[in-house]
């Protein structure tokens, strides 16, 4: 009988030493997931944790910084040449748009629209191309019917060159759709010119130091959605209690 | 607030307007027609030289293309999984009082009533909803289009937060 009751005390030594060293596993396990996720900053600092690559892997050349300080994006109203009323996205949406701002009777502009009509430039993959005018009042409709082929989207909007505080036709501009930023910009005499801006911008927003962390972006959508559902929306004075309201 | 939010946006013309969701887009026309007896080459979406054409209000949450048919073609088939076309087409007045435009107002609509055959032409996933109605006087033609049948019940919540949006004048 008492060796019967030494065997069950061995047993349950054994079982609780396993389910200790499981439960330990498990805490190490997600300790790790949580730190794969920036769920947690190095004790002592207030900022993001230094960007590091694993050992073995070559760290880029080049990192991109200041993301946040990239100027906002906008959304664009106005009209087509078919009459259209139209309201573009391009902010909190899954693509990244290029805004090629033209002009009918600009020289430097007629590049592009070569190139638009002999269909010699492509738009990147995961990118939306809206060719912006100024408004009727400002441009000649029937000239840019004659310019822009019909399967290209041509919104005439005095107001997105406001802003986007375009300086003079052509400009180029990549908005990144995530998260509603400019990400390039500038000028030149074609789209295969500033085609290179184009794709490095689009690239960009692909690169894995831009991709912001999982669980940082769940947040910063979980902030505006109680904020929203407060009723504070943005540019809402509340935010900015110093300035008494934005900028 | 954290990144950049865009503001909701009011798209108002031909006696219809909508405050639109967060990334969705709208546009609102009325097909190019042409003087009676030509035979110009038409575009796409372009109506018969001579026809009477009546407002179309398009409204999708995902980039909508500017070549598109009045019924969604060439915008329905770039929807991913969570897409959703909207197209509200309004009729000639001589439709008015008729049978099939009897129903009152825009419809609010339930996942089953999505049918992969409700489509203009079937696009693999994805399912329809073609509802006639009169709403302000005008008789209309709702037709919606979700990207994925399977996932009706929540996109058929966003579809009907859309309709609430909607406003028909007189």
């Amino acid at each position: 009988m008492i060796a019967l009751q030494i065997v069950e005390l061995v047993a349950l030594a054994v079982l609780a030493v396993l389910v200790a060293g499981l439960l330990r596993g498990y805490a190490s396990v997600l300790r790790r997931l949580h730190d794969l996720d920036a769920g947690t900053l190095p004790a002592g600092t207030g900022g993001a944790p230094p960007f590091r690559t694993a050992g073995g892997v070559v760290a880029p050349a080049q990192q991109i910084e200041g993301r946040e300080e990239w100027a906002p994006s906008h959304d664009i109203d106005g009209v087509t040449l078919r009459g259209e009323i139209v309201s573009v996205r391009t902010v909190g949406v899954a693509q990244d748009t290029i805004i090629a701002f033209l002009s009918a009777s600009c020289e430097g502009c007629t590049g592009f629209w070569q190139e638009l009509a002999d269909r010699s430039w492509t738009v990147p993959v995961g990118s939306r191309l809206v060719v912006v005018s100024k408004g009727p009042d400002e441009e000649s409709p029937s000239m840019l019917q004659q310019l822009c082929p019909p399967d290209v989207d041509l919104v005439m909007s005095s107001q997105a060159w406001v802003d986007f505080a375009v300086p003079g036709s052509p400009y180029v501009v990549v908005a990144d759709g995530h998260t509603g930023r400019i990400k390039g910009e500038g000028s030149g005499s074609s789209f295969t010119q500033v085609g290179g801006l184009i794709e490095q911008s689009v690239a960009d927003g692909r690169h894995p130091a831009v991709i912001k962390a999982d669980a940082d972006r769940r947040r910063a959508r979980d902030v505006d959605k109680l904020l929203l559902s407060a009723g504070i929306g943005p540019n809402d004075p509340s935010l900015y209690p110093a300035e008494g309201g934005p900028a | 607030m954290t990144g950049v939010r865009p503001a909701v946006r009011q798209l108002s013309g031909h006696g219809l307007s909508i405050g639109l969701l967060p990334a969705w887009e709208g546009r609102i026309y009325r097909r190019t027609v042409g003087p009676a007896g030509a035979t110009a080459a038409r575009p796409q979406a372009a109506g018969w030289p001579g026809e009477l054409s009546h407002p179309v209000l398009h409204l999708a949450n995902f980039a909508l293309p500017a070549s598109r048919g009045d019924f969604g073609t060439g915008a329905v088939e770039r929807m991913s999984g969570d897409g959703i076309f909207l197209a509200l087409l309004e009729f000639g007045a001589d439709c008015l009082g008729t049978a099939l435009y009897a129903p009152r107002g825009l419809p609010r609509i339930s996942p089953g009533q999505f049918n992969p055959n409700g489509m203009q032409r079937r696009v693999a996933g994805q399912a329809g909803f073609q509802h006639f109605c009169t709403a302000a006087g005008r008789p209309f033609c709702l037709y919606v289009v979700i990207g994925s049948h399977r996932d009706a019940v929540r996109l058929t919540g966003t579809v009907n937060s859309v309709l609430d949006r909607i406003e028909v004048a007189a």
